[in-house]
């Protein structure tokens, strides 16, 4: 079952075109990432998700209904904006035991929601006093108040520290296998998504790029890429670069990325060495099929370009 | 709305609150609505030939001054700065995420905004009529109502246009500035209005005033050979005070429902 179903949105601020053509269907029971650039698109997206933003043109539905002023799928969704922002002079429990009695939902859940995210102790705080970090999980358990179905997060890690970000990727597993919960997670963090989602939209220029489970996603645009480390990776990429079956090329911080076809990958693990003989190059390993998040982005945008 | 609905109002209307009259906010206003009402009240000018109905606008008229002033600081701070603020700050972001249409949370706000500053300018209004002419209200309440009516629509209109300016400009402090402009403009509008009746010899001007600050009409009425002047130019009937402080809430109205409309149907973040 779909939860939401977006096609051809369009949104454009005057002449800066935000969302062009956009589809998107995302489905009950996922963890499913928004992932792009700067400008891609992304919070836009999410707001006409959230009915905060009408589209030019173009239909979205959430639970099967408009989102636009439509107050029956709110209690259903829990949202976690990029910037928190709340009646900052009233204290952290209080304010969620308010939002608790406009969801219907017993005030009890504000402290167990404040516990989920290791904020009891700041209970008699007021919103205003929290810190960054601390305003940010406060956020996340405003969004879980309502016992939502569905949770929209738009970048939810950007002011925890490392600790903070491990510990709510937990509880998002958590909420995901004990209560179904779907998410939906725009992040630029690439490798926390990788770590918790089930697939994925890969937004750029405000069109949807690639979406799909990371499974496939990998098999169809990171297969064959093979991993190579070695002490000189310019002397050796550009031997290997040479080669006729490179289909793309890649030097970072780890080494080497080089896409083949798949027949392929039997002939670069017996030349690879050969080259690094001629460079005077040190391997020091070479893997299959070990490609991140962050790359399979590179790999998409790269495809989408015709890269 | 149905009940929970009503539950979901009353605490978003009851947040709002919170934050608008945090102390010492309603503490201060309420001080200085006492002051302007108690302190500055003064019956002393009125002739003693005057009818029953025209004390009762001079008494409702000399209490009115400074509380009114005070009341349009209040607005503005309320409309133009909190809700422009919570605009700017995503605040209503937060409010648009709970399960409530958008007009409820507009009502909300404004309830916090203009409800509660009129109550609390009401209760201290008709608390000093009481206690300082127990004559007058009774028996002529309908001089005291429309007085009150004609003088609450001038900041009633500012507040319409401050809430589309607010809206329109999202952001606390400019709105908070723009209003105070405004307001000031619309005070030099009037007032060339009025030379420029008294200039052409038409009433036109006068009556253009009349729909935008109805007490105009309602002092020409009762006083029509008062400081203002120009009574031989249009002095209006009874009728003609109703459906001028009619019509200055019509235009009110009109521009309160724009505001809704604009915020339920258009207003993105």
């Amino acid at each position: 079952m779909a939860l939401i179903v977006a096609e051809g949105l369009f949104k454009s601020y005057g002449k800066v075109i935000a969302v062009n053509g956009l589809n998107l269907t995302l489905d009950k029971g996922l963890i499913t990432g928004l992932i792009g650039p700067n400008g891609a698109g992304k919070t836009t997206t999410i707001k006409i998700v959230l009915g905060l933003l009408k589209p030019d043109r173009g239909r979205v539905e959430v639970f099967g209904q408009a989102p636009w002023d439509n107050p029956k799928i709110r209690t259903l969704i829990g949202v976690v904006h990029e910037k928190a922002f709340f009646p900052s002079h009233q204290k952290t429990l209080d304010y969620l035991e308010r939002t608790c009695r406009i969801f219907g939902m017993p005030e009890s859940r504000a402290l167990d929601v404040l516990k989920l995210v290791d904020l009891q102790e700041a209970r008699d705080r007021s919103i205003q006093a929290l810190s960054a970090g601390m305003l940010q999980k406060f956020a996340i358990a405003h969004a879980l108040v309502n016992a939502p179905q569905l949770v929209v997060a738009d970048e939810m890690t950007a002011n925890l520290d490392p600790q903070a970000r491990s510990a709510l990727l937990d509880l998002i597993l958590q909420f995901h296998q004990d209560e179904n919960v779907t998410f939906l997670l725009s992040s630029h963090i690439l490798p926390e998504l990788s770590r918790v989602c089930d697939s994925v939209a890969i937004i750029n220029q405000g069109k949807v790029w690639a979406f799909g489970e990371l499974t496939e996603l990998y098999e169809k645009y990171a297969a064959g890429i093979i991993r190579i480390s070695t002490d000189k990776p310019e002397a050796l990429a550009g031997e290997i670069r040479k080669l006729p079956y490179i289909e793309k090329l890649e030097i970072d911080i780890r080494g080497i990325s080089v896409k083949v076809p798949r027949e392929k990958e039997e002939n670069l693990y017996e030349d690879a060495p050969k080259l690094a003989r001629r460079v005077e190059a040190k391997i020091q390993g070479i893997e299959t099929g070990s490609a991140s998040l962050e790359e399979l982005y590179r790999l998409v945008v790269g495809a989408n370009k015709g890269g | 709305m149905q009940r929970g609905k009503g539950k979901a109002f009353l605490e978003i209307f009851a947040s709002a609150v919170y934050e608008d009259y945090r102390f010492p906010v309603l503490e201060f206003f309420a001080f200085l609505y006492a002051l302007g009402t108690f302190v500055f009240a003064s019956f002393g000018s009125m002739s003693m030939s005057a009818t029953g109905e025209i004390v009762a606008y001079n008494v409702v008229s000399s209490l009115l001054g400074m509380p009114l002033f005070v009341f349009i600081i209040l607005i503005f701070k309320n409309v133009a700065y909190g809700l422009g603020s919570d605009i700017e700050k995503g605040i209503i972001q937060t409010f648009f995420s709970y399960p409530l249409k958008r007009r409820w949370i507009l009502s909300a706000k404004l309830l916090s905004a203009l409800g509660v500053a009129l109550l609390l300018f009401f209760s201290i209004q008709i608390s000093a009529l009481y206690i300082l002419a127990p004559d007058v209200v009774t028996p002529y309440l309908g001089t005291v109502l429309l007085t009150y009516a004609a003088n609450l629509s001038f900041p009633l209109l500012v507040a319409g246009i401050i809430l589309l300016v607010t809206l329109g400009l999202r952001r606390g402090g400019l709105a908070l500035i723009l209003g105070i402009v405004l307001y000031f403009a619309l005070g030099i509008i009037s007032s060339l209005a009025m030379f420029v009746a008294f200039a052409t010899n038409s009433a036109l001007g006068l009556q253009i005033l009349s729909v935008i600050s109805p007490n105009f009409v309602l002092a020409r009425y009762y006083q029509p050979y008062g400081p203002i002047g120009g009574s031989e130019l249009w002095t209006p009937t009874f009728s003609e005070v109703l459906l001028y402080v009619g019509a200055s809430y019509v235009v009110v109205a009109s521009l309160f429902a724009l505001g809704y409309l604009y915020f339920s149907r258009r207003f993105g973040l």
